[in-house]
């Protein structure tokens, strides 16, 4: 890494790295773009991506050596995605079966007329990358399994069925992962970390069954959607960071109509 | 007995935002969910007195029982 550390060393003005000279570092050295800002955050210097972060180079390092697992990948997953691929989060992967259909398009971050009839992973993975050429994606176009769970730091739920929601709270209890809750409905929404210490999502869904029962999909507005992922994301980040958070033992009910946001203790 | 009924999202809409209400000695939250014409699967999270219940635990005169739905989408 000597050559790469000389080589960033040139190349950075004022404690930042470019994204053009970054490239040219891992075409030079026959590294990972992830490899070359990895080791940029090593040496303190910032990728410019990152300057408006108000992280340091150590809590960017954190993000970028962090794996997160995203389970559903419609309206509040693709927006969580969005969102840790921007904070760079360096391994994201996304879990959904489906392609994107036209009623989607109201609140789902990378459906569009262009991407209908597309699976939401691949879609997703595309828009991720051009977002944050500095991290990886994995893209799994199927229902969530076990092994999908394995590996990660952080669960985020971006599911739509209260069944598949206890399942993934099963599985992510056993491997002992925080799962990031966000739900949405019309204009109400709700957050909540669900760790092996609590039982989270069984207060939230006492009568559910935990089958892949099929829900009549509730109908949601965008806003919704975008502050409930905006909190899962910010929720994820901290986790990732070790800064500690009321949602841990509390659950976060959001009323955007009455403008009502209440901590409900878990 | 009276006690005070608050209601989340949904559950507000034709009904109310917070009630004193009167219920007969005995009467469970089930009951009051029933009496209030909410479905009982569309119920999540019962609180009495800011501490989690269920359907089928007695409330007393001075409760305050909050009623939360199940918001179930992604």
């Amino acid at each position: 890494m000597n050559a790469l550390g000389d080589f960033l060393g040139q190349k950075t003005s004022d404690g930042h790295i470019a994204l053009i000279d970054a490239r040219a570092a891992a075409a030079s050295l026959h590294l990972s773009l992830a490899e070359v800002e990895e080791q940029a955050l090593l040496l303190d210097l910032m990728p410019i991506r990152y300057l408006r972060n108000c992280l340091s180079c150590a809590q960017q390092l954190r993000l970028l050596r962090s794996r997160v697992g995203i389970i559903g990948c419609g309206g509040l997953g693709g927006s969580v995605a969005e969102l840790l691929a921007r904070l760079g989060v360096g391994y994201l992967r996304l879990v959904d079966p489906d392609v994107f259909e036209e009623h989607n398009l109201n609140r789902q971050r990378f459906a569009t007329v262009n991407t209908l009839g597309q699976a939401k992973v691949e879609s997703g993975r595309a828009a991720l990358l051009a977002i944050n050429p500095g991290i990886r994606v994995d893209a799994v176009q199927a229902p969530f399994a076990e092994n999908d769970i394995r590996a990660v730091e952080v669960v985020v739920d971006g599911l739509d069925s209260a069944g598949r929601r206890l399942q993934l709270a099963e599985i992510c209890r056993r491997q002992g992962s925080p799962l990031v809750h966000g739900a949405v409905r019309e204009w109400y929404g709700q957050v909540g970390i669900a760790t092996p210490e609590n039982d989270l999502l069984t207060s939230l869904y006492p009568l559910s069954p935990k089958t892949s029962d099929d829900e009549p999909a509730p109908k949601v507005i965008a806003p919704t959607v975008s502050a409930i992922s905006s909190l899962q994301a910010a929720e994820t980040c901290k986790l990732l960071l070790g800064i500690p958070s009321p949602l841990t033992d509390h659950w976060l009910s959001c009323n955007l109509l009455a403008s009502e946001y209440e901590h409900i203790p878990g | 007995m009276r006690l005070t009924v608050k209601l989340f999202a949904f559950f507000r809409d034709g009904r109310f935002k917070e009630k004193g209400r009167e219920y007969p000695e005995g009467t469970k939250v089930g009951d009051i969910v029933d009496d209030l014409g909410i479905v009982r699967e569309e119920v999540g999270v019962v609180m009495i007195n800011s501490r989690q219940s269920s359907l089928d635990a007695p409330v007393a005169a001075e409760d305050v029982l909050a009623i939360f739905p199940v918001i179930g989408g992604g």
